[in-house]
């Protein structure tokens, strides 16, 4: 029989090493996938490599993806940690689109330098409040969370629909003769452009940079501060918390908000860097958030490791559309996903335990009769 | 409102809320024995497209292929939610993730949309449908004949399966086991049950159910195969199953009351009613977070309800 | 030493029904991971018809003896024999087809399901799938009718107190039908009368051909149930005496192995630090009413004042709302009425915060699942009320390192044994743990310390050590509130003693004229 028993420590270079190991067993996996299906795998995968990283344009493209998924990665970590599950960075993410983008229409008029901070503001403001939603159902009547801000990522789309779609909107282009047979948004000002950086012919997004700074914030808040203390307390016991005198709820309530807003600033960076434009078919079609999950998990929700693992997964998800077509094969980058998914996850709990084929022994269980400690 | 459009509207709605009541119940037992399982999206999707692809590729005679494919459907999903069962059950991984995991592997852009192209079933027409049975021929009866008496034999099945699972949880020694495993999986392996045996089982079947759940949308509802075509309808079952205090009967109901809300835009548009059609659309979606919030409330004031051990790994030696 | 009978066959024991043990183990050993001997060549053996005790303090091995015997341990050396031939027990089910049967101390019940369920659980005396709750009811109405057990089939198991709860748990051994009943510490939850019924209840199993093993640490009820007693120490089996010929003094050098003084020492701080009887509590309650988990009405009325260096006890049998009193007053359950005061103004109910700032410092019952947070250190564990004030921080940053320096001082002070203030808390022993949890909480400079159960689950030594902080700590001026269901605890450390029965405080009496029969009289609702 196959058992598995709980080691007590897990040593350091195992946390290292899982994310690696983890990246080439989907690699293997997803090339028995590829193999069954008639695919070569050794050519898809380079097809992948060139698509993301070597061929001209290839790594603006990747920092394309890797720049909201360096938001919906921070978003996802930052609940997750807390064991607040937060899957609604794909409807905060909306929301910050939204918000920023109705921001950047009505304040079109100011200068850059000023502009760019509004819609950064409102769009973290709008991914922060739809967190609150599911936030303040969790803190005060214990509903379940995962369901909430789950549906609400529907609701979110068909509020971007109906504002493009179905509705004389501020948000939608009333005028331009293009428009009135397939409706599209406003075109945002000139001003309203995030500049970026350009290093010869690659283009670092403002967003990323903006992402970069936020994470590092993160790392501090949890490592360092009386927030991050509790928060670290939250998510490892909450009676724990709770007898220590902490404001559980204003904590569930502040994790939510935050972990919303940072979809939310990803949904400005998405208007601001990319589409200027609030176009509800490609926001929804990129599944920013739930590939978020992703790359939070591969980072062991370290915000920090998030950064990289945003350009790992912007680069799959880019070479994912990217080679869209009859030859490659539609599904692979989610199949792929999943698998990584699933090899971090058994990893780190293998860490955690060991594998014992034959006979368990036992481990004396805490308050064991024999104190070894004494 | 007129008789007719009453009798449309739960036809309807019998219509739609057919693969949540599979989803559900699927998910109902799962939940039952301990595990959450938040993949059912995507083992309906692996349901739908497998079911769909064996329908095209079989010949004979309609009904055979049909149940062919239903059995192929449901070994799909309980095959998906065989992983989930190694990790949680096996390897102990945190059950809400793993879920997750099966969603985004199997999900609408993952395996299921990777084996519909590779398949190349995605423009194809469907050349089997599960059509309407009149039931000893009462379907003509005024208002209770279409409901009752004129469904396809999947809605009959489903009916079927609600009764079966009532009375296997509360009239037989294995439901009473499964009952025993979710509340308190320490007890019951004190009693000499096998806890992970009954985890492994009863996520299985789940998944299976979700796949015949997604074959519904398939085999039934139209037959065509698009990407993610089960848009959510997975994360409805299992809203439902709080929705429900984990009881079959209570869900069949739910499970009616969403697939009226899906199916009420059409429904009063085609009855001349003008709104846009978000605001249709969204409506399961808003009404699952008012129900889930509703429930939340009524569960913290009664004692039975969620599974006590659900979503917790059992491991013998600990606590 | 005309008492003792060496373990084996050749004994000539009261217990006369055959001559081949129903269950006997043979030098049994087990080892747990990390070098830890928990059994060491253990041997006894119960006949049929007998009532055979396994005597020890906590931490001599009885609970581990145990869980080899019902199969949820396997030993490393040794056999378990039933009828004298070497048993294969697997698992608790192959041990229940041996017809072995454990009442658990920690008792093995599903809450949300009827007695008739649980008493079916895992075995029916039906085949087939069909589960029928008229039938096994009207078979459980039987069965303890003959035990004249009082049980409603249809309760369900939260309904029921402690007692009856074990009641079901004893029921669904008879209706398997076992022939040893392992009986694990069953008087714990019982008030005195409950358990002159459990003993009756015995004598009749017994009678009926059946074996009990009967594991305790108390000498009295040892001595009044048992026909044999096996003593364990420290994992191994010292000897095996016939009942009749021992006495408690014996028992108990047997037990600790040396000689303990007549009577037990008090070492409590009467009068020691506690001040004069008029002046006026630290921790006042007056009137104080509290609903428990499902809403009912657990804390009627309850009145209490401790004075500065008093250590007062609150004993009672457990479910009696000891846990509810503890966390109303450390402000994790809102009062429905009355009032708490500290020094004389009033704590406001059901805030936990409000409680620590007012220098109320609790040690809880469960203490790896709310005392500290598992997967922290050693430092965060001991920061994690301190945090918000006292630790040493630069503006919004907590100073990690400078907090290191001080938990190591807090840990050389308390006995703290680990590899470093970096260790986690779920590494550590019981032991250990507790003295994290003591640590901080004193460290604090509290007004009030409340004490749920501190040293559940300790060794001696730890026990020890818990008991020496907790009279030290009063000796201090600090009062201490001690909740416990270890009447010998609370009549060692209290000056005083209240007795908690089904909400209401039924009696306070001084410690140094309590007697162990007017407090179980009063645990009993019976004064």
């Amino acid at each position: 029989m196959i058992s598995i028993e709980r080691s007590l420590d897990t040593p350091r270079w195992q946390r290292v090493a899982l994310p690696f190991v983890s990246l080439i067993l989907a690699a293997i996996i997803s090339g028995l996938v590829l193999a069954a299906s008639g695919h070569d795998p050794i050519a898809t995968y380079r097809q992948i490599y060139a698509a993301s990283f070597t061929s001209p344009g290839a790594l603006t493209s990747t920092f394309v993806y890797a720049t909201p998924l360096l938001f919906t990665g921070l978003c996802v970590a930052v609940a997750f940690r807390m064991r607040v599950w937060n899957i609604g960075g794909e409807g905060q993410l909306y929301m910050g689109a939204i918000g920023a983008s109705g921001a950047g229409l009505l304040l079109g008029g100011l200068p850059q330098p000023l502009l760019i901070p509004v819609m950064i503001v409102a769009g973290v403001l709008a991914g922060a409040l739809w967190a609150m939603i599911p936030g303040l159902l969790r803190a005060y009547l214990q509903t379940n969370e995962i369901l909430v801000s789950l549906m609400l990522n529907y609701v979110a789309g068909l509020v971007m629909y109906f504002l493009i779609y179905d509705s004389q909107s501020f948000w939608r282009d009333l005028t331009s003769p293009t428009a009135l047979v397939f409706p599209t948004g406003k075109t945002l000002s000139a001003s309203a452009t995030w500049p970026g950086v350009v290093i010869g012919s690659f283009t670092l997004p403002t967003g990323f940079l903006v992402g970069v700074g936020v994470a590092v914030l993160l790392f501090v808040l949890v490592r360092g501060t009386r927030f991050g203390f509790e928060m670290r307390v939250m998510g490892d016991s909450t009676s724990a918390a709770t007898y220590a005198g902490m404001r559980t709820r204003r904590i569930i309530l502040a994790v939510m908000a935050l972990s919303g807003g940072i979809a939310g600033l990803g949904g400005a960076s998405q208007i601001g860097d990319f589409g200027h434009v609030l176009d509800p078919r490609g926001l929804q079609q990129a599944q920013y958030g739930y590939t978020g999950i992703v790359v939070a998990a591969l980072a062991l929700y370290n915000p920090l490791a998030v950064i990289v693992v945003s350009i790992l997964i912007g680069a799959l998800t880019n070479a994912g559309f990217a080679l869209q077509g009859p030859s490659f094969p539609a599904g692979l980058v989610g199949t792929m996903e999943g698998i990584i998914l699933f090899s971090v996850l058994g990893g780190e709990m293998l860490g955690r335990y060991r594998i014992r084929i034959g006979s368990p022994l036992r481990v004396a269980p805490a308050d064991a009769e024999a104190d070894p400690g004494r | 409102m007129n008789t007719d459009l009453i009798v449309a509207i739960v036809v309807s709605a019998i219509a739609y809320g057919t693969p949540l009541v599979l989803a559900g119940l699927g998910e109902l037992l799962t939940e039952r024995s301990g595990v959450l399982n938040l993949g059912v999206e995507g083992m309906m999707l692996m349901g739908a497209v497998t079911g769909f692809f064996v329908s095209q590729q079989l010949g004979g005679p309609g009904w055979a292929v049909l149940i062919v494919a239903m059995i192929v459907a449901a070994g799909a999903g309980g095959l998906m939610a065989l992983i989930h069962a190694f990790l949680s059950i096996t390897v102990r991984v945190n059950q809400i993730v793993s879920g997750l995991a099966l969603t985004i592997f199997a999900g609408a852009v993952g395996l299921s949309s990777y084996v519909g192209q590779v398949w190349g079933i995605g423009g194809q027409h469907g050349l089997h449908q599960l059509n309407r049975v009149d039931l000893l021929g009462l379907g003509e009866l005024p208002v209770v004949g279409p409901i009752l008496f004129d469904q396809d034999p999947f809605v009959y099945l489903s009916w079927g399966l609600v009764v079966l699972v009532a009375w296997y949880l509360y009239r037989t020694r294995f439901g009473l086991y499964l009952r025993a495993v979710g509340e308190s999986p320490r007890s019951a392996d004190a009693m000499g049950i096998n806890v992970t045996r009954y985890r492994y089982v009863h996520t299985v079947v789940g998944g299976a159910l979700a796949g015949l759940g997604g074959a519904y949308f398939t085999l039934a509802i139209a037959p065509i195969w698009t990407d993610g075509l089960t848009a959510g309808a997975g994360w409805i079952a299992i809203a439902l199953v709080i929705f429900a205090f984990w009881r079959p009967d209570v869900l069949l109901i739910g499970a009616y009351l969403f697939g009226a809300l899906s199916s009420l835009g059409f429904t009063l548009q085609a009855h001349g009613v003008q709104m846009p059609s978000e605001f249709f659309s969204s409506l399961p979606y808003l009404m699952t977070v008012v129900v889930l919030a509703g429930a939340s409330t009524t569960l913290a004031r009664r004692r039975i309800g969620t599974p006590a051990s659900l979503g917790v790994p059992y491991a013998r030696e600990e606590g | 030493m005309s008492g003792h009978v060496e373990a084996g066959p050749t004994s000539t024991g009261t217990a006369t029904a055959g001559l081949v043990p129903a269950v006997a183990a043979a030098g049994v050993t087990k080892r747990f991971a990390g070098g830890v001997v928990a059994n060491d060549r253990v041997s006894f053996d119960a006949r049929r018809g007998e009532v055979h005790a396994l005597l020890g303090e906590n931490g001599a091995g009885k609970t581990t003896l145990c869980n080899i015997l019902t199969g949820l341990y396997r030993p490393d050396e040794g056999e378990v024999q039933v009828n004298g031939s070497p048993a294969r027990l697997h698992s608790p089910h192959e041990a229940q087809r041996a017809g072995i049967f454990m009442v658990h101390q920690h008792l093995s019940l599903v809450d949300s399901l009827t007695v008739a369920e649980n008493v079916v659980l895992g075995w029916s005396r039906h085949r087939g799938l069909r589960y029928s709750p008229r039938q096994v009811e009207a078979e459980i109405a039987e069965i303890a009718a003959r035990y004249r057990m009082q049980v409603d089939p249809r309760a369900r198991i939260w309904q029921l107190s402690l007692g009856e709860r074990q009641r079901i748990d004893i029921l669904k051994a008879l209706y398997r039908d076992a022939t040893i009943l392992i009986l694990d510490e069953p008087t714990t939850v019982l008030t005195p009368s409950e358990t002159e019924q459990l003993f009756s209840s015995v004598r009749e199993m017994v009678a009926a051909g059946r074996s009990v093993v009967f594991i305790s640490h108390k000498l009295p009820e040892v001595l009044a149930i048992a026909n044999r007693i096996t003593i364990l120490r420290k994992g191994r089996s010292v000897t095996t005496v016939d009942a009749a010929g021992v006495d408690a003094r014996e028992l108990a050098r047997l037990m600790v192995g040396h000689d303990m003084p007549a009577g037990r020492v008090r070492r409590a701080a009467n009068g020691s630090g506690a001040a004069p009887a008029d002046q006026r509590g630290v921790l006042e309650l007056e009137s104080v009413c509290a609903d428990g988990d499902f809403g009912v009405q657990v804390l009627r009325d309850v009145s209490l004042s401790v004075r500065p260096g008093e250590i007062v006890g609150i004993a009672g049998v457990a479910g009696n709302g000891q846990r509810e009193l503890a966390e109303v007053i450390a402000g994790l359950r809102s009062h429905t009425r009355g009032t708490v005061r500290v020094d004389g103004s009033e704590l406001r109910g059901g805030d936990p915060r409000a409680a620590i700032n007012r220098g109320i410092a609790y040690v809880p019952e469960d203490r790896m699942g709310t005392g500290v947070s598992p997967s922290l250190s050693v430092t965060e564990n001991l920061l994690l009320k301190s945090y918000r004030r006292d630790a040493p921080h630069a503006g919004p940053l907590l100073m990690m390192d400078r907090a290191d320096t001080q938990s190591l001082a807090l840990m050389e002070q308390f006995d703290i044994r680990t590899r470093g203030p970096h260790a986690l808390v779920r590494q550590l022993s019981g032991g250990n743990v507790q003295k994290v949890v003591l640590a901080r909480e004193l460290s604090s400079q509290p007004r009030v310390l409340v004490a749920a159960s501190p040293a559940r689950g300790l060794d001696v030594g730890a026990t020890e050590y818990v008991h020496g902080v907790l009279v030290d700590t009063a000796r201090r001026g600090v009062g201490i509130l001690l909740i416990s269901e270890d009447l010998d605890e609370i009549v060692e450390l209290s000056d005083r003693i209240a007795v908690l029965y089904e909400g209401r405080i039924v009696g306070i009496v001084d410690a140094a004229q309590a007697s162990y029969e007017q407090l179980g009289m009063m645990m009993a609702g019976a004064a």
